[in-house]
């Protein structure tokens, strides 16, 4: 039987630290297979959370090489062929806090999901008693967001919520506004993208990891782009983020191509841009902006047009 | 003057405007939910009005239903995070007579089959009390927001579930208890139910017969808390993980509710009534829904026969669970099934449904075949075997409308409950019924409680009760030789599987008793070998254990007793079920060492009992 090493990054009562356990393993073993032989017959001190071992309940969700994956149903042998290696490390979640080797605190992440109001809120023709109607159309709409098991794979590579978590949710927490914003039985889309607005929707870092690392397949990336589509349509477009989107759509459309200069001012307008000063000036030094380069219109802008107007046409049907 | 670098400043400057954007967040959740360190912080122990124990689908239906009373104190205890309970791993669907798939269903329909279906063990009154209630709760989901599959209408679509005569099974997808849950977590944010999260109950502390509270350890501290409550709903969950690696359970499905109700003198009702789910895989005992029989899947042995026809020829798949078990069971020992001994399996054929009904009804189910036995359903059959799936038993509660146990303020509900509507079998969609439609009733019941009933309870019997689980901590974590806790609990689950599963007999049952009092005696000095406090899951492990093997015990005891076959419990030397005797529920109480064992009579309201043919 072939021998894997894991090195697992360690965190007991404020002591970190780095251990290898050695085991062998057979085809079929799975990351949580690995973990529990190595609590019971290597090291009991060694923590981890695992509920249904089948990947429906996210307590197993870790790291595993850097990447996030779901314990239960990531197999030893599978990695070892895609790393090429005997050895993994093995490491908690990123952007949580951790609570003890690879155990992470969820509190503060379900409190702040709240903000998105992550619960139906039912029109007045449906009540407790009667229930609602749903069409299976409509729910065919809403069906893949109850996917989410809450695992927090999808936070664990986050850009945004690594460079300041203070002014952006988790990435689950746009699914759960998307999945009620979707749902034909709610009444108060606004309820849950306002406040998906105020946590942070426009900015997103487009790096598309929360969608990489999902295990259930959802599309957290895509959900936001989805969030930020109604914000328009509901003409929620005085954000700095709805501004910006905005100005890239009349300047493909002017002249098919950016002019950065222009950008700045009006995503923020001219008087947060003038704060900004100091940026402009590093940029022009390094030759990444020139204030007075006037781009011309590209060589074939009237086909870009029509492009967008029929992108704008389908949309609406 | 050290000079500040630039990235310093920058980084001062983030640190600034991080605290200055986070502020309002931390005052918006100045009412947090999560007030683990609320015990902690007060100084003197909280009291709580209602506290819930356990986060599955019947403790959070329970916290919702008291929780909304703003006016009581009311508290989730888990020792989870909250949806990682074994709710969310129901796959089938939720069982209510709402007459939307067939005109011709009813309450009685539904409640003669569950009655039928529970081998007539099922206590009448509460199958009736349970059936007539089912319709509003399901509509009550549906305004909450769980995602159900639809009629061409728009009301929930019904699907047919083994043991029931019409479809009557209201579900989403093959992930119903997924979405249940999750949607009952979102209420309970949305009504701002306190969660005491991932918090290990280790003792229900009862001086008197008056309810003091609970003490328990939060993991997060590893604090031994004295937790002060008026009313205690305990709504841990089953005991599958008796059989540990043979069953379909979660690892937290390991009765620590009903451990702590044991120690206080409250009886457990009908322990050895377990049923073992007809489809587990073959290889590691997860299980696949009853869905994939529901959608019209065949079980054939290992020369192609549908072997059902022998068994239930009327119902064939879908005859109910008991049957359907013992029936692989049987193909496997008279030498049709496929491979050896532990691996012995028969097959589920889902081939003729063809790629596009596997993949729009069944696909949560294909996947966990390709993951775990490495088979595409849609182009082979599927090596499936029993699994220990469901505790019908449970403490005993006296009140079903209610949920109310023996002693005052505390009471019961979910898998961990027996009161009784299962009886000696339960039938598929039931479970998610019955925790739904009675964790209203549990959380009404112990909110009413908690109004008409001051605290009478001893602070001081509480305060040592978790002295002496301080210094158990000390005693046990610190002991250097003895047994390993993983040991002992891969010995319980053998004798469990290979003496009190599917097919039992008394010389069999005998040895169980003798294996786990030894067991017994070998836990009082065995090893955990973590020495900390935050986080500690060894000792964790070692309380479950502590819950477990009593329970192992009673099991075996009460299959022993039972000299009859009935349901899920099968004795090949008494393979008639004997109503003259047995009509009756098994009642075992314990009192430190001493196991005593009675019985009460079956609740018989409209149905005497008959042959149960399928």
């Amino acid at each position: 039987m072939p021998t894997m090493t894991f090195t697992i990054r360690r965190f007991v009562e404020a002591k970190s630290f780095s251990r290898d356990y050695s085991f062998e393993y057979m085809a079929g073993n799975t990351v949580l297979d690995g973990l529990i032989f190595i609590k019971e017959k290597l090291d009991p001190s060694l923590a981890f959370t695992a509920s249904c071992r089948n990947g429906v309940c996210g307590a197993c969700a870790l790291r595993v090489n850097g990447q996030a994956v779901l314990a239960c149903e990531t197999a030893i042998e599978s990695l070892a062929a895609r790393y090429h290696s005997a050895r993994l490390t093995i490491a908690p979640l990123g952007n949580f806090t951790v609570l003890r080797d690879l155990v992470v605190d969820w509190q503060p992440k379900l409190d702040r999901m709240k903000q998105v109001k992550p619960w139906l809120i039912p029109q007045d023709a449906f009540s407790a008693d009667t229930g609602c109607r749903q069409s299976q159309t409509d729910f065919d709409k809403i069906r893949g967001y109850t996917d989410c098991i809450l695992c927090g794979a999808c936070v664990s590579e986050c850009s945004k919520l690594a460079a300041d978590s203070a002014d952006f949710l988790e990435p689950f927490a746009f699914v759960k506004a998307q999945k009620y914003v979707a749902d034909s039985r709610d009444d108060a889309p606004l309820k849950h993208l306002d406040p998906a607005i105020q946590a942070g929707l426009w900015r997103c870092m487009h790096c598309e990891e929360c969608t990489a690392k999902c295990p259930k397949s959802l599309d957290p990336a895509e959900d936001i782009a989805k969030l930020r589509v109604m914000a328009f349509k509901k003409a929620m477009v005085n954000s700095a983020g709805a501004q910006h989107a905005q100005a890239f759509y009349e300047d493909i459309n002017d002249i098919g191509r950016l002019n950065e200069a222009k950008l700045a001012i009006r995503t923020d307008g001219i008087m947060k841009s003038l704060t900004r000063v100091g940026l402009a000036y590093r940029l022009m030094k390094v030759d990444k902006l020139d204030p007075f380069h006037l781009p011309e219109p590209i060589k074939n802008i009237s086909k870009v047009q029509k492009i967008l107007k029929a992108a704008k046409e389908a949309d609406k049907s | 003057m050290k000079k500040v670098s630039r990235r310093t400043f920058l980084k001062w400057g983030v640190a600034a405007g991080a605290v200055a954007v986070a502020a309002p967040y931390v005052m918006m959740n100045k009412n947090n939910m999560f007030t683990s360190t609320l015990t902690e912080m007060a100084g003197a122990p909280a009291l709580f009005d209602v506290l819930v124990i356990g986060s599955g689908g019947s403790g959070m239906r329970a916290a919702l239903e008291a929780g909304r009373q703003k006016d009581l104190k009311v508290a989730l205890m888990t020792k989870l995070v909250p949806t990682r309970s074994a709710t969310c791993m129901a796959q089938g669907g939720i069982n209510g007579a709402l007459r939307h798939a067939d005109a011709r269903d009813s309450i009685e329909k539904h409640a003669f089959d569950t009655v039928k279906g529970s081998d007539y063990l099922g206590d009448q009154d509460a199958i009736r009390f349970f059936a007539e209630k089912a319709p509003e709760a399901l509509r009550e989901l549906d305004y909450y927001g769980v995602a159900f599959d639809r009629m061409q209408d728009g009301r929930m679509a019904q699907r047919n579930l083994g043991g029931h005569t019409y479809a009557r099974s209201a579900y989403s997808a093959d992930q119903s208890g997924l979405v249940i849950l999750h949607t009952l977590f979102e209420q309970c944010l949305k009504n701002n139910v306190n969660m005491l999260m991932e918090w290990q109950l280790l003792e229900l502390v009862v001086e008197d017969g008056k309810l003091c509270g609970v003490v328990a350890m939060n993991m997060h501290s590893g604090k031994i808390l004295p937790v002060m409550a008026r009313t205690v709903v305990v709504a841990t969950g089953g005991y599958g993980r008796l059989y540990w690696v043979r069953t379909t359970n979660p690892f937290s499905s390991t009765g620590d509710g009903i451990g702590a109700c044991l120690k206080v003198g409250i009886p457990v009702k009908d322990p050895e009534m377990v049923q073992f789910h007809p489809t587990g895989l073959a290889g590691s005992g997860v299980l696949l829904s009853e869905a994939a029989r529901g959608e019209g899947g065949y079980l054939v042995n290992k020369d192609g026969e549908r072997f059902m026809r022998r068994y239930a020829p009327d119902k064939m798949e879908l005859g109910p669970r008991d049957l359907v078990s013992q029936a692989i069971e049987t193909e496997i020992r008279e030498g049709r099934g496929v491979g050896e001994g532990l691996h012995a399996a028969v097959y589920l054929d889902l081939r003729h449904l063809g790629k596009k009904k596997i993949m729009q009804k069944l696909p949560q189910l294909r996947q966990l075949a390709l993951n775990y036995e490495g088979v595409d359903a849609i182009t082979q059959p599927i090596p499936i075997r029993g699994t220990c799936h469901y505790s019908m038993g449970g403490i005993d509660v006296v009140d079903y409308k209610t949920c109310a146990t023996a002693i005052p303020g505390v009471f019961a509900v979910g898998e961990c409950s027996c009161l009784s509507v299962h009886g000696a079998n339960r039938l598929g969609g039931n479970s998610l019924a019955e925790v739904v439609v009675f964790g209203k009733y549990a959380g009404n019941g112990a909110a009413a409680y908690a109004r008409n009933n001051a605290f009478d309870g001893n602070q001081t019997a509480l305060d040592r009760a978790a002295d002496e689980w301080e210094q158990r901590f000390a005693a046990v974590s610190s002991r250097s030789s003895g047994s390993t806790v993983p040991s002992i609990r891969d010995r319980m689950a053998a004798t469990m599987w290979q003496n009190v599963g599917i097919f039992r007999s008394r010389t069999r049952l005998e040895q169980a008793v003798r294996n786990i009092d030894e067991l017994l005696e070998e836990y009082r000095s065995c090893v955990v070998r973590d020495t900390t406090r935050i986080y500690n899951t060894a000792f964790m492990n070692y309380v479950e254990l502590g819950n477990m093997l009593p329970l192992a015990r009673m099991v075996a005891m009460a299959a022993l007793a039972r000299q009859e076959s009935r349901g899920s419990h099968f004795r090949e030397d008494y393979p008639r079920r004997n109503d003259q005797k047995f009509l009756q529920h098994t009642i075992v109480t314990r009192k430190g060492a001493e196991y005593s064992l009675t019985y009460r009579p079956v609740a018989i309201t409209d149905y005497q009992a008959e042959e149960r043919k399928y």
